[in-house]
């Protein structure tokens, strides 16, 4: 016993101590909760039976259910949708201030620093000034476009549910710029200059510069920022809460905020647990593909 | 002179992107007349100090305070178990670390929103639920811990062990090489990520709004959101509430930017 409590305070059980104290944290207030949300995805849990500790199994009766529910598909489609076009948008833009910022010029890095303030701020209050700039009759953004000459009539951004959902994905491109481009200049400045100006000196174009060389460079970079993307992008939550709360109707919700509205606001904790665990496990796919992608290169 | 064109360009595209920024701030002056006309004013006509009403009416410093505990919390039980940790990562390299890292990224990447219900009801039947505002320290410090460690790992790597194994030599503990050598070394890393892990809970709202139901014991986000609420028109009220949340929140950020940046870059790719 004072060995150990010895090796634990002065030997190689220090580290894992400190180590192990932390996971011990982690085990219980995420992983356990992770286990049990499963175990409820296949318990019938109501408001009768939220309090007690056993509950009745019903298999697979709650993923049943889900699959047959009328929103359960679109609500798929519209996760999807809002995931891929966050991402082809924030890496498009991000990558393209990132290589503007590569250039040399006063006050650039504190200038590139500032649109994080974007990122930094709750993303309920984000939403707030959007749902703001979104507004249909006195909207700002509306006002722009009809100046610019680009719509006609005033866009209902928030209410049509043909747009509703592209509302939500402009405001998420917009948080998630900065983020994006900060991550791939990392990447950037990860590549040799004098591999450029040797490019240069053969007459290789600026764009055959950026599409034979740092394209094939940046591979890596992209693969990691577009699965940190994937991951981040399906935890954003406010936005949906402060901009439309996934209506009208359903036309812009997405599986995280279907989830929580199916507990926490009809009550149906089964069915939202059901959803959780399906996202949860798509999320934990993607996050085991990055980490070990990123092993890899460091092994390399 | 190509330097000031980029510099003018590299000016123009951050204010375009922080439009959104300077119309928060625009309407939060303006006063109710002004913000319903259309075509709307860029600049306010007769700029309106609405701040002192509206924090007084809409009960911020309740709101703030609540937020501001959480923070503290948060950051509190992050630093507390996260400093060590990070430390343990960065000095050994083993397969029991690896799968300790392994684990804590699997647990970085669950997003609050999906993970609020079996952490609801779970807190429900431990009794949690009555101290709601405890129940939201514990889940959101779980949330931000892996990148609490991630950030502050990269850290302690770039100390080298050798001045720790000097202090072994003179009779200093692991425990005493830890907390007299590795951490004051370390400090900037834990204090710049202590800060941002305090930024990111300020602003926490998928906790608080599943699991404290009490309005007086309700954060900043909840009171935006009782604010917003489905009919309301009173955007001056709202961007003014907004304004007076996120001033301190973007102050500090420009103050530490340089650091929060570098940290973050350092961290997030590795």
């Amino acid at each position: 016993m004072s060995a150990l409590l010895r090796t634990m305070r002065d030997g190689h059980g220090f580290d894992a101590t400190l180590a192990l104290l932390a996971l011990a944290y982690l085990l219980v207030f995420s992983a356990f909760p992770l286990v049990y949300n499963i175990i409820m995805s296949f318990q019938e849990v109501d408001m009768f039976s939220l309090a007690s500790l056993v509950r009745p199994f019903v298999g697979l009766a709650n993923y049943k259910s889900l699959f047959a529910s009328p929103d359960f598909w679109p609500v798929i489609w519209n996760t999807v949708v809002f995931v891929g076009l966050c991402i082809i948008f924030q890496l498009a833009i991000g990558f393209g201030l990132a290589l503007f910022f590569q250039q040399e010029f006063p006050g650039g890095s504190f200038l590139r620093g500032l649109f994080l303030a974007a990122w930094i701020m709750p993303a309920l209050v984000a939403g707030a000034v959007w749902k703001w700039i979104f507004a249909g009759d006195f909207g700002v953004l509306n006002y722009i476009l009809q100046s610019a000459g680009l719509i006609d009539s005033k866009v209902f951004w928030l209410s049509n549910p043909q747009i509703s959902l592209y509302s939500v994905i402009i405001a998420n491109i917009w948080l998630g710029i900065p983020f994006n481009m900060i991550l791939l200049s990392v990447g950037l400045v990860g590549i040799p200059k004098d591999m450029y100006e040797a490019a240069a000196l053969d007459g290789a174009n600026a764009w055959q510069r950026f599409w034979h060389m740092t394209l094939p460079m940046m591979r890596s970079t992209i693969g990691a920022v577009v699965s940190l993307g994937i991951i981040f992008t399906l935890q954003q939550f406010d936005l949906f809460a402060s901009l439309t709360q996934g209506g009208p109707a359903n036309a812009s919700n997405v599986a995280q905020y279907w989830s929580w509205q199916l507990s926490f606001q009809i009550y149906d904790i089964a069915s939202g647990s059901a959803v959780s665990c399906l996202m949860l496990g798509f999320v934990i796919i993607v996050a085991v593909i990055y980490v070990r992608s990123t092993r890899h290169e460091h092994r390399a | 002179m190509k330097r000031y064109i980029l510099l003018a360009l590299a000016i123009l595209f951050l204010a375009v992107y922080l439009f959104p920024l300077y119309w928060m701030y625009l309407t939060a002056f303006k006063p109710s007349t002004e913000t319903f006309v259309y075509p709307p004013t860029f600049w306010p006509g007769d700029p309106q100090f609405n701040f002192v009403d509206v924090f007084i009416s809409k009960k911020m410093s309740s709101y703030l305070w609540n937020s501001l505990v959480i923070a503290i919390g948060t950051t509190a039980i992050a630093a507390f178990f996260g400093t060590g940790c990070a430390y343990a990562l960065a000095r050994v390299r083993n397969i029991g670390m690896d799968i300790v890292l392994f684990l804590i990224l699997m647990m970085q990447v669950l997003p609050s929103s999906l993970m609020a219900t079996p952490i609801f009801v779970l807190f429900n039947q431990i009794g949690l639920i009555a101290t709601p505002r405890l129940a939201v320290v514990l889940a959101q410090a779980a949330k931000v811990l892996p990148l609490f460690i991630v950030l502050t790992r990269t850290s302690f790597m770039q100390i080298p062990k050798e001045l720790e194994e000097a202090a072994r030599v003179d009779g200093a503990t692991r425990l005493g090489a830890f907390l007299r050598i590795a951490v004051p070394l370390a400090r900037n890393g834990i204090l710049v990520t202590s800060v941002l892990i305090f930024l990111q809970s300020f602003g926490e709202y998928v906790y608080s709004r599943s699991m404290i139901s009490e309005e007086s014991l309700q954060t900043a986000t909840v009171g935006l959101m009782n604010f917003m609420g489905p009919n309301t028109t009173d955007w001056n009220g709202i961007m003014t509430y907004s304004v007076i949340y996120v001033t301190p929140i973007l102050l500090v950020f420009v103050l530490l930017q340089r650091k929060i940046v570098s940290g973050l870059t350092a961290g997030a790719l590795k």
